[in-house]
């Protein structure tokens, strides 16, 4: 046996520049027996039995695998069996139709009448009153609690009308004799 | 096109993607309920397999996602790796019949391999399990992990390169 060969393989080898024939022949050095090899050689015959050593799966994996994949694809047959079941159109009320939206109706109608309602007992606190009633209170207010600003307001006016008149009358020399 | 059959072309995978979860998940129960998913996966996408350039590559990655997510959700629950590893290698030994004697020599120095493989990054473990033990070219490997054929080498590399001083430091801590 050329054991130079093999050290230089070896060599190569882990040096990552072997072929993949070349790693064969190493492989196949190694598995042949390792009792009469140099020490060097001799070193790696263990990492080497690692890689001749193949474990395998249990003889009964291929029964179990096919059943398997027969249990799929039973599965499957009743899944496409159960797709391809011809579809039956089903008939719907107009009430169940819209069912779903019952509930949002309702919810609408309670907001509304809640709204309605408080609106009503905020306006009838104090608000709830036409614009010409609110102009007579404010009128007969001013008259009885306030006489001196009525007072007031009426000499303002009784003022501007006397203003009024004044500027109307020209200056007349005949007519003022008379007016005054 | 070749018509691709379940039976005959995904099926077969089973032990290839089986090991891949294992590197990742550490833990043969997990690994054996992620190659069921991603079997089931696989199935369930059957009208896009015309399209696929490789069965095999979208399986492996499917795989790889899957075992990925268990492994975050086992993290999430706080779940120890280091017990995990324990008891999901040992039953890996067992299941491995083809040379028993020699096997039994080497059983611990094969257990330290495991372990020195499983302490490296997820990326760098997975490139190495796809190319050292599963034999697959770059290319693949690239198109399975998403990455360039570029950054499969540099993983492949710095996981030898480790894998290699590690073995220096035990050889030095054994002598």
């Amino acid at each position: 046996m050329d054991y130079k060969y093999i050290e230089q393989l070896l060599d190569r080898y882990f040096q990552g520049e072997t072929s993949l024939q070349e790693e064969q022949i190493l492989k196949a050095f190694y598995a042949q027996g390792v009792e009469e090899m140099p020490e060097e050689l001799h070193r790696y015959a263990s990492l080497f039995a690692v890689m001749n050593q193949r474990e395998q799966l249990g003889s009964d994996f291929d029964e179990r695998m096919l059943q398997l994949i027969d249990g799929q694809e039973s599965q499957q047959e009743a899944r496409t069996v159960e797709l391809n079941k011809p579809v039956k159109a089903r008939t719907i009320s107009l009430t169940e139709r819209l069912r779903p939206l019952f509930g949002a109706a309702a919810v609408v109608a309670i907001l509304l009448t809640l709204g309605n309602a408080i609106n009503a007992s905020f306006k009838q606190d104090d608000t709830w009153i036409d614009a010409d009633e609110y102009a007579n209170r404010g009128a007969v207010q001013v008259d009885t609690n306030e006489p001196a600003v009525a007072y007031e307001g009426i000499s303002d006016s009784l003022t501007i009308v006397k203003e009024g008149l004044r500027v109307s009358t020209p200056p007349d020399s005949l007519s003022s004799g008379g007016i005054n | 096109m070749k018509e691709i059959s379940f039976r005959t072309d995904v099926l077969p995978l089973k032990d290839e993607l089986f090991r891949l979860a294992l590197r990742i998940t550490l833990n043969r129960a997990d690994a054996e309920d992620v190659v069921q998913e991603t079997m089931l996966k696989v199935w369930n996408r059957r009208d896009r397999w015309a399209e696929l350039e490789s069965i095999e590559a979208f399986c492996l990655t499917i795989c790889r996602n899957l075992a990925l997510d268990k492994l975050k959700r086992a993290d999430n629950q706080n779940t120890s790796l280091g017990d995990e590893e324990g008891g999901g290698e040992e039953p890996a030994d067992r299941s491995y019949a083809a040379n028993p004697e020699e096997q039994a020599v080497q059983r611990d120095r094969v257990e330290q391999v495991r372990r020195l493989i499983s302490q490296l990054p997820e990326k760098q473990r997975t490139c190495m399990q796809l190319r050292d033990i599963e034999g697959k070219a770059y290319k693949e490997i690239a198109s399975v992990l998403a990455i360039t054929e570029q950054q499969v080498k540099v993983n492949i590399f710095r996981a030898r390169q480790t894998i290699k001083e590690k073995f220096q430091q035990l050889e030095q801590h054994g002598l």
